[in-house]
Order: structure tokens, then sequence, then C-alpha cells
């Protein structure tokens, strides 16, 4: 636990606390969603995580076009 | 007398005397006026004001279950704004701020579309002036821009309604049938208003430029406004779950790599509008119960974003990400009410976002689109990336900015306590908050499936955003410019018709320029007839007369010799 707080951060580590717990929860209670493949275990976690890092990569993929200089519109 | 007297009128009518009143008493003033409107939602439902005018009947005031909650949440709006612009010595916003949230809420109350034209058209004029209160030349820039496109959206809804009277003999506002060319011209007019996309630039280019206090006027009133315009005339259109569907998707990555963090707060307004449109495109009631549910919740969560980052302007004098960081120190309040803004808009569990996202997505998975509804989904991790997490991470942690400064004015602080408040009991007790939405419906967005699917869906997204910070994989934010589509009229169309008009140019120089030389050279060949010895040289005239004069008299002989002989 110290380990982990000294390495990640105090927030970093309460944030994978939860995730922790988020996924055992699921294995206690039953969880279905509104269209039958969220019923896959643990499907908005993974959902989540992929999202979060295809939004990443495709954002910093598009920086290459469509970021200019700041006094762009003004020259 | 006061039931004929449409809400809003009389903040736009009172807003005239605002100029002449103290500090203190205009702000009590101010909160008065929007009190005394407020009083006409106690009405009830049905049509309470007309006026006729060249046999023409204009329906100025009515309401029903769809106006009474955007009528309460653009009241509370104002007040929020009143008191969050309190700190502002200079008259001038108060009077813009006060007559904008008059015309919004006077619009929301419009009968027919002739009503709605003016009160549309009034939202611009009196908003436009938030944007120029910022005095910078790209302040002034952009509110020329934006007041030409609003006016222009107008044009569109003018149109719409002129065709519509000459077709059916009223403009009443009602549901309209998208097939009909008037249809499609009201849907323009209200889809410019809704940022939709490639029509959006306007709400990227202007909101951010205006001053601290009106972006929090401004992120509430005109889109929410397209937005009830849109449930009243065209729920259950298909295509709008498609362009909904477009806009919750891609301001996501504009808003990744955007700098400004108030910015960032636009593309997130416009992906939020999407979550709206696909709603009212489903058209059920539950989805319409969606809409606007969202449309409250969000111009709560937002505006209290949105309060966030002007406080930091005002204090700081910048919104750029990438010279903020390390305020909380300075400004916890402020990041605290930033960030129940962040989580309330990110949709966890007992908070605002939450209760009003969940129908729209239960309104998808009941209808059956799946893809859709994947979408969404996609665009709530999104959301959670650029204004859960980006917000109040670079603005109030992230690294040390060296920058040190003070809490925001008290008055900022109270009006973002009770926006924080609002957003956190709408979570908590959703059955008081679903009462005021247009149709009784039994929903319960608290079961262990939801809570759950969408704890896990955050936290994770939340994990992937620190693994991406902490391995330093996510690149330093820049100062920058994103292109949008406002790029479109400002570089493209400018690229392309200033070398047409230089080649216009250069061609109608080269006939001035034909004609100048023919003009020159036939004077020069007058000229020359006229010196010594030519043929009109004075002293050789009087011959050249007579020859002259002997060859006509020829002709004329010639000419009566052929007709009569």
């Amino acid at each position: 636990m110290k380990y982990l707080i000294e390495k990640f951060g105090k927030i970093n580590t309460a944030v994978l606390f939860l995730c922790i717990i988020f996924l055992i929860l699921e294995l206690i209670g039953h969880r279905h969603g509104e269209t039958s493949i969220e019923d896959i275990l643990f499907f908005p976690a993974l959902f989540g995580y992929l999202s979060c890092i295809i939004i990443f990569k495709i954002g910093v993929s598009l920086r290459s076009f469509l970021m200019k200089d700041e006094d762009y519109y003004d020259k | 007398m006061i039931s004929s007297f449409p809400p809003g009128l009389i903040m736009i009518v009172g807003a005239l005397l605002i100029p002449f009143l103290p500090n203190i008493i205009r702000q009590i003033y101010m909160m008065v006026l929007i009190l005394v409107s407020a009083y006409a939602l106690t009405l009830g439902f049905g049509i309470h004001a007309k006026i006729e005018v060249m046999d023409i009947q204009f329906i100025i005031f009515q309401s029903d279950s769809l106006t009474l909650p955007f009528a309460i949440i653009f009241h509370i709006a104002a007040i929020l704004n009143v008191i969050y612009g309190a700190h502002e010595k200079h008259w001038n916003q108060h009077v813009a701020i006060m007559s904008y949230s008059g015309a919004a809420i006077a619009a929301v109350h419009a009968g027919d579309l002739f009503t709605l034209f003016v009160w549309w058209e009034a939202t611009a004029f009196t908003s436009v002036f938030l944007i120029l209160a910022s005095k910078t030349k790209r302040s002034y820039r952009s509110a020329f821009r934006y007041i030409l496109i609003q006016v222009g959206s107008g044009m569109f809804l003018l149109a719409g309604a002129i065709l519509l009277m000459s077709q059916t003999g009223n403009a009443e506002f009602r549901s309209f049938d998208f097939n009909s060319l008037y249809g499609q011209l009201i849907f323009i007019a209200f889809g410019i208003k809704a940022a939709f996309p490639l029509l959006n630039g306007w709400l990227q280019d202007a909101y951010p430029e205006a001053s601290e206090i009106g972006t929090v006027a401004l992120s509430t009133f005109t889109t929410k406004l397209a937005i009830f315009c849109f449930a009243r005339s065209f729920a259950g259109t298909e295509i709008l779950i498609i362009i909904g569907a477009i806009m919750t998707f891609y301001p996501i990555f504009f808003a990744v790599i955007e700098n400004d963090l108030r910015r960032v707060l636009t593309y997130s307004l416009n992906n939020q509008l999407g979550f709206m449109i696909v709603a009212i495109g489903i058209g059920t009631e539950l989805a319409i119960n969606g809409a606007v549910a969202h449309a409250f919740a969000h111009i709560l969560y937002k505006g209290l974003l949105f309060m966030g980052m002007g406080a930091v302007l005002y204090r700081v004098g910048t919104c750029k990400a990438s010279e903020l960081g390390g305020l909380f120190k300075f400004m916890p309040i402020t990041a605290v009410c930033t960030i129940i803004g962040a989580i309330s808009i990110s949709a966890f569990p007992l908070f605002s976002g939450f209760v009003a996202k969940s129908l729209i997505m239960s309104a998808l998975g009941k209808e059956g689109l799946v893809f859709v509804y994947f979408m969404l989904l996609f665009a709530s991790a999104g959301v959670l990336h650029h204004s859960g997490i980006k917000i109040p991470f670079f603005a109030f942690f992230a690294h040390e900015s060296g920058i040190k400064t003070k809490e925001a004015p008290l008055n900022m602080i109270i009006a973002m306590i009770i926006a924080s408040a609002l957003c956190i009991l709408i979570g908590v007790f959703p059955s008081y908050f679903y009462e005021i939405l247009p149709y009784q419906i039994q929903y319960q967005p608290y079961d262990f499936s939801h809570v759950v699917g969408q704890l896990q869906l955050l936290t994770f997204a939340a994990f992937a955003f620190i693994c991406l910070w902490h391995f330093k994989i996510y690149p330093p934010e820049l100062n920058s410019t994103v292109l949008n589509s406002d790029w479109i009229y400002r570089k493209m169309i400018p690229g392309i018709l200033l070398p047409l008009l230089n080649l216009i140019n250069d061609i109608n120089k080269k006939i001035e320029q034909f004609f100048e030389f023919m003009f020159i050279s036939i004077k020069k060949f007058f000229a020359n007839t006229m010196t010594k010895n030519k043929i009109f040289d004075r002293e050789v005239g009087q011959d050249t007369l007579i020859i002259v004069q002997l060859f006509i008299i020829l002709l004329i002989f010639i000419f009566v010799w052929k007709i009569y002989l």
C-alpha cells in the first residue's frame, strides 16, 4: 500500500482502489446493460478505459494538422 | 394586467433603468425584475396574451408542460448571473444580461413564429454586447462574426415563417414537417443556434472571447433556446438522431487538444447539445423528458464550470492550460465548486448529470438504437476526459505555474456554491426534478446496473487518464489555435475569393487602361487634324466646310432621287 502511494500518489491510488471495488461489486450483484453486449463481464470498465485511450490517440494525431500558431487568424 | 405581460418582457423593459441605479440597489432591482417575471409562471398552462396587428394574431404568451422547465431554469440562471456579476461596476453588461435573459424567456413563451423571430433576434442583439465587453481586438472581430451568423439564423426563421404563413394561413409555433420547404428553413435556423456540425464555428469562436460574466450568461440561453425550439417543432425527426450523434462525437477530439480552457468548455457544450438533439430525434416521452432534463441540468453544471473558469480568468487574467496550474491552494472554494461541476457533467451517480443522461441512454436502449447508444457511451467517456478531468486538473493541479493569486470575489463564490448545491440536490432527489418534466413517467435512475456500470465506465476512463499522465505519455498543453469549422469562413472562403477578386480587379484595370489608351489616341487624332495644314486647320477650314456641305447636299440628292424617282 505504502509502495503504491509512494509510486502513484494518494489520489491515483484511491482511483485504482475504486476501480477494483467497482469490479468486485459486479461480481457480487447482477449487472445488466441497456443492450445485450453490455452484459459481458466488466464491459463498462473495459469500454471506459479503451475509449479514453482512443480519444487520446486520435486527439494527439489530430494535433499535427489542426493545431496552428496562436496568432494564426491574426496574420 | 400582469397576466397579459409575457415573462421576460418585464426584464427587457426594466433593464432600461439599470444605468441610472447605484451598484447594490441595481443588483436588488435586477433580482426583483426576475422574480416579477417568474410570477407569470404561476398562471398555469394555456394562452395568456395575444395581440392583433393588421388582422394577424400574435400569441405573445403561451405556456405548457414544455415551456415550464425551460422557463424555470432560465429564471434560475438569470438570478445566478446577477449574483455572479455583482462585482462588475459598469452597467453595460448588466443591461445586456438582463435583456438577453428576458429575450430568451420571452422566446420560450412565444406562440407563433413571428413573435419567436422578434425574441430570436433580440437574444442576438443583446448578447453581442457581452462579447464586446472584453474590449479586445479579437473580441470585436469575433462579435462581428457572431452577430452576422445569429442574424442570418433569424433570416432563415423569418423566411420559413413567411412561407408557412403563405401556405397554411397561420404561423403557429408547433410541430413541423421536416420534408416541407418551410420546415427545412426553420430547421436550419434552429440548427445554426444549436451549433450543428459545420454550423458550430461561432460557438467556439465567440464564447471564449466574451467577458468572464458574459460567457456564463451566453452558455445558458442561446443554445438551450434552440433545443427548446427543436423539442417543440421537430420531436421525432429521425435525422436529428444522426446529427446529434455526430455532435456528441467529434467535439471531444477538439476539446482534448484545445489549450484555452473556456474554449474546451465550448466544445464540451457542443458535445452536450448532441445528447439533447439525439433525444429529441428519438421523440418518445422518455427521450423528450431526457432532452429537457439534460438541458436543465446542463445549464447548471456548464454554468458552474464557466463560473469557475471565469473566476480564474478574473483573478489570473488567462484561461490557458499551458499557463495555469497549482491554483488549488489559492482558490480552494472555486476549485471545489469547479470539481462539483466536473463530476456533474461526467454523470457520476448522486450528481445532476447522471439523472438526466440516464433518461436519454435508457430511451436509446429501449428503441434499440445500439450503434448510436455506443457512440453516446463513448462520448460519455470523452466528457469525463475533457470536462471532468482536464478542466479542474490543468487549472488547479497539474504543475506549479508559479502564479500567486487570491480566492474569487464573494459574489462569485456565492453563485458557484448555489449552482453546486443545485447540481447535488438534483442528483440526490431526482423524483422532484422529474416532476417538472413535460411528461409524467415512472423512471428510477438508481438501480444496481445503472450505478455500477456508470461507475466502472467513469473510474476506468479516469484511470486511463492517470496512466497517460503518470507515465508522461500525455503531451504538454501548447499555446495554439485549433482549427474549427469557422476556418471555412475565416480562411478558406477568403482564400478562394481574394485571388478571384484580385483577378477581377486586374482584368478591370486592363480594360480601364485599354479605354484610356483608346481615348488618348482618339484625342490625339483629332488634335492632329486641327494643327496647321491638316483637314480641320482654321486656315483651310472654310474650304473644307464647303466641300463637306457639297458632299452632304449630294448625299441628300441621291437619297431623294432613289426614293421618289
